[in-house]
């Protein structure tokens, strides 16, 4: 029974970093319909530049996670501009390629950066772990749900009572009808970007002092934020978060009672079974396109 | 007519050749280009899209690897095992898949991918884990040894030479032809009585069935293999040879299997920038040249004869 | 009104519509509308936008299923057969926005309406028996016809994309003649043609019925309607408000008023 809690605690740690992941991604698609294959890289950017401003150039921890986040979410902004926005026939297929292809510079843009080693980052607090509920509990880990909720909160309050934040759910739900009543849909679309991009530097930097990271997680990590949005339901931000926590939670009892070489596949058996059986995901009312 | 070309130029290499790195590395190209080859009818003439074509490569070597060495079975008989193995995984994946949208799609090949590598090094009993299976033997046809680099050269090149030859057969039929009006408009070759669904799983099914293939001539060709080399990156490799060569015809992947399989040796710097390279060259052929995933992969030399030709002549050969 | 054959034994009619709704999410496209195609004959479906004209034809070419009614194809109900299925068996359409397979020529894309006719495989493709070449070459010759017919033959080997727009239109229609149908589904076929080429598709048109195939059209242009429709059906919200020969419909008030607007009382 400690063990499972113990399991538990892991598993909604890193849910809600998946959690973070999957909002970028669920985001994006709510406002552009395009799934970028590249969202684990800005994830993977956000744990690497922590670490340099943090522990390199000793900025203070504030400081060092804005930046982390703000070049994450330039890179994401670069993404939409320099590549998505040239496309003339926004085939799916072509996009699909040109997201693989940005992924796939930023991570060899990451190595030769940081290299091929994996960095550590220390925790946000000294506080050494405790005990609670019979397991230990990690401060990180309060930090991190802590980060998620405001985040979480921010968005929320962001889509619901900023004009821009609206702006952008009007775009979400139809971009013709919101440039109609003047909205600029292609800044918005911008908009979008970057937050997203920002999203997964914000998981990136939360995640950074649990694992080590090197230029190659971003892989990892994305594709297990896209698993947690498709469990939710692509699109929705309630789902997102769902969807985290419940792939926390199966990851950490997969390790604990199954074997820690599988952890990664978890996330990977669970996106097909969602991709075969319920592609709307749990929440998700949106029709999967069929072709 | 132009098969005779291949086959003299393989030919010519394997006899003419002696330097064991350069025959290594045409046998090399040989094998890229057959799963480029597979992964181009996938995409470039069914429009569809697999992130996770490494799987089925490593399928193949795994399978013919863990059965020679293991078991001591024969070869060929491995290779049949290693054909039915993969063209049940590749209907299973491709059943329920194919039936969504690009994204999508792209998404579960990815994870499949995954899936497959994480496999590899997880089953360390039969396929010895990230240390990698040792002993693959070499083949034999009957009396013939194919162990030396010559003769696994032309093995190789004489199987690329009649999947080019099989293919550019059915490209030019009534499949091919169902094919492209797939990748053009889904819902207007389904109103043609065209099974959409059904056509796009047999293709992904032959796309896997060669990158199979390949698998098993590669794995009896460096007698070890890892799970590192079944990876995304691989995966994307193939993508960037489909994309390279994707404006010409089934020539093309010859075409960018050469290039990425020669690049890599004539830059020595490249192992570092390799994937900036990929990178980059995948977006600005997608921006500069989507075409060549667009218009069904015309001949450049049929293309210029069409549009150089005034409507009211001409008939086709 | 059954058409008879031969021997003066009636037809039975190739198409039958019954009470079939449709509705997407909130809105209901289709209310119980009814009506029969004759064996051999022009139908058309006419009515404002939004009346339910194209979800109809759709609910016949199985993009989707009813909510509610039958659609009887040739004796057998269509219920569960898939779209492309439905070809195989006879049903052929047209689309209101062309959708060319713009990376082959023009004989190729009449070829591909050859498909449901022929039965070359994989295998075949690839080891070419000598029955698969005997049957390319058929196909070949058959849609060379069918561009023939229509009259766009000199541009059998031009690039699909380059014909001009209306030969674009008769393309559409050989590539549906391929498959071999016994019954035409149009949607909006005069869309974008100028007169001369509206006259020709008349022309087109009755040869086709001629031929045996039955059609049923979806056209805004009256002139062509009322020229080479045996029976109109009128559709307004989803509902049929009329039916009969074009003298008929031409006269009918609840017709006027639905075009016009004009109140019924006082009319």
């Amino acid at each position: 029974m400690q063990e499972f809690v113990q399991y538990l605690f892991s598993g909604v740690t890193n849910g809600a970093v998946y959690a973070v992941i999957a909002l970028g991604f669920s985001m994006l698609y709510s406002s552009t319909r395009l799934i970028n294959f590249a969202q684990g890289e800005f994830v993977m950017i956000g744990a690497l530049s922590v670490i340099s401003f943090w522990k390199g150039l000793k900025l203070p921890l504030p400081l060092a996670f804005a930046g982390a986040v703000g070049v994450a979410a330039l890179a994401g902004l670069l993404l939409d501009r320099l590549a998505i926005r040239k496309v003339k026939k926004p085939h799916p297929i072509v996009l699909v390629i040109i997201t693989v292809g940005a992924s796939i510079l930023l991570r060899g843009v990451a190595m030769i950066v940081w290299g091929k080693d994996a960095h550590g980052s220390p925790s946000f607090s000294d506080s050494p772990p405790f005990e609670f509920l019979g397991a230990t509990l990690l401060p990180q880990s309060l930090w991190i749900l802590f980060i998620t909720l405001m985040v979480v909160a921010g968005l929320h309050i962001f889509h619901r009572k900023s004009l821009t934040g609206r702006a952008m759910v009007a775009c979400a739900i139809s971009k013709k009808a919101a440039a109609i009543v003047g909205i600029p849909t292609e800044r918005m679309v911008q908009l979008a970007f970057a937050m997203s991009a920002a999203m997964g530097g914000i998981g990136g930097v939360l995640i950074a002092p649990i694992s080590m990271s090197s230029y190659d997680v971003g892989m990892n990590l994305g594709l297990k934020g896209f698993c947690a949005a498709m469990i939710g339901g692509l699109g929705s931000s309630w789902g997102a978060i769902l969807g985290g926590l419940l792939l926390g939670i199966l990851e950490a009892l997969g390790v604990g009672f199954l074997s820690s070489g599988l952890k990664d596949a978890v996330a990977f058996v669970l996106l097909l079974l969602i991709l075969y059986f319920r592609p709307s995901g749990i929440l998700g009312k949106a029709a999967v396109e069929r072709f | 007519m132009r098969y005779l070309i291949i086959i003299a130029a393989a030919t010519a290499a394997g006899f003419g050749l002696s330097s064991p790195y350069l025959l290594q590395l045409i046998t090399f190209i040989g094998i890229n280009t057959l799963l480029a080859l597979g992964l181009n009818m996938l995409m470039g003439y069914a429009g569809q899209i697999s992130l996770g074509h490494a799987a089925f490569f490593g399928l193949g070597a795994y399978t013919t690897g863990v059965l020679t060495v293991h078991y001591h079975w024969s070869p060929w008989a491995a290779l049949a095992a290693a054909i039915i193995l993969t063209v049940i995984v590749a209907f299973l994946i491709a059943l329920p898949l194919l039936q969504l949208s690009g994204f999508y799609l792209g998404m579960g090949t990815l994870g499949f991918g995954m899936i497959a590598n994480v496999v590899f090094r997880q089953w360390s009993a039969l396929t010895g884990g990230d240390s990698g299976l040792v002993g693959i033997p070499s083949l034999d046809l009957g009396p013939v040894s194919l162990s030396s680099s010559r003769n696994y050269l032309l093995l190789v090149w004489a199987v690329v030479t009649l999947f080019i030859f099989l293919c550019e057969r059915l490209i030019d039929s009534r499949i091919g032809r169902a094919l492209k009006a797939v990748h053009d408009s889904e819902r207007a070759a389904s109103s043609m009585g065209i099974d959409t669904g059904r056509l796009k799983v047999q293709i992904f099914v032959l796309s896997a069935l060669m990158a199979a293939i390949a698998g098993f001539l590669y794995a009896h060709f460096v007698s070890f293999i890892s799970p590192g080399t079944f990876d995304f990156i691989f995966s994307v490799r193939l993508v960037t040879m489909v994309v390279i060569g994707g404006m010409a015809s089934i020539w093309g992947s010859l075409l960018g299997a050469a290039v990425l399989t020669l690049l890599p040796e004539a830059l020595g710097f490249f192992a570092q920038y390799e994937m900036i390279v990929y990178g980059l060259v995948l977006i600005v052929i997608m921006i500069v040249l989507p075409q060549g995933l667009f218009r069904g992969i015309q001949d450049i030399y049929g293309q210029t004869k069409f549009s150089g030709q005034s409507p009211s002549a001409g008939s086709k050969d | 009104m059954a058409k008879r054959n031969s021997v003066g034994k009636a037809l039975p009619p190739v198409l039958k519509i019954e009470s079939v709704s449709k509705s997407f999410g909130g809105i209901k496209a289709l209310g119980g509308v009814s009506f029969e195609i004759p064996s051999g004959g022009i139908h058309a479906l006419i009515g404002p936008n939004g009346a339910g004209k194209t979800t109809l034809l759709n609910l016949v070419t199985g993009a989707f299923s009813a909510d509610s009614g039958r659609i009887v194809f040739g004796g057998s109900e269509l219920r569960g057969m898939k779209a492309h299925e439905r070809v195989a068996i006879g049903i052929a359409r047209t689309f209101q926005n062309i959708e060319m397979f713009g990376s082959m020529n023009v004989l190729d894309n009449v070829l591909v309406g050859r498909h449901v006719k022929t039965r070359c495989g994989f295998l075949g493709a690839m080891a070419r028996f000598p029955g698969i070449a005997r049957e390319e070459k058929q196909a070949r010759a058959r849609a060379l016809e069918l561009l023939d017919f229509m009259g766009i033959l000199d541009a059998a080997y031009w690039r699909s994309c380059d014909l001009p727009f209306g030969w674009q239109r008769f393309l559409e229609i050989a590539r549906a003649l391929a498959t071999g149908p016994k019954i035409l589904l149009l949607d909006e076929p005069a869309s974008g043609l100028n007169a001369v080429e509206t006259a020709k598709l008349a022309v087109l048109l009755r040869r086709i019925r001629h031929s045996g195939i039955s059609l049923l059209l979806i056209e805004h242009d009256m002139n062509l309607v009322m020229d080479i429709a045996d029976r109109i059906l009128v559709l307004n919200h989803g509902v049929a408000i009329a039916e009969g020969t074009p003298r008929e419909i031409q006269a009918n008030e609840s017709v006027i008023c639905a075009y016009l607007g004009r109140d019924l009382v006082g009319a």
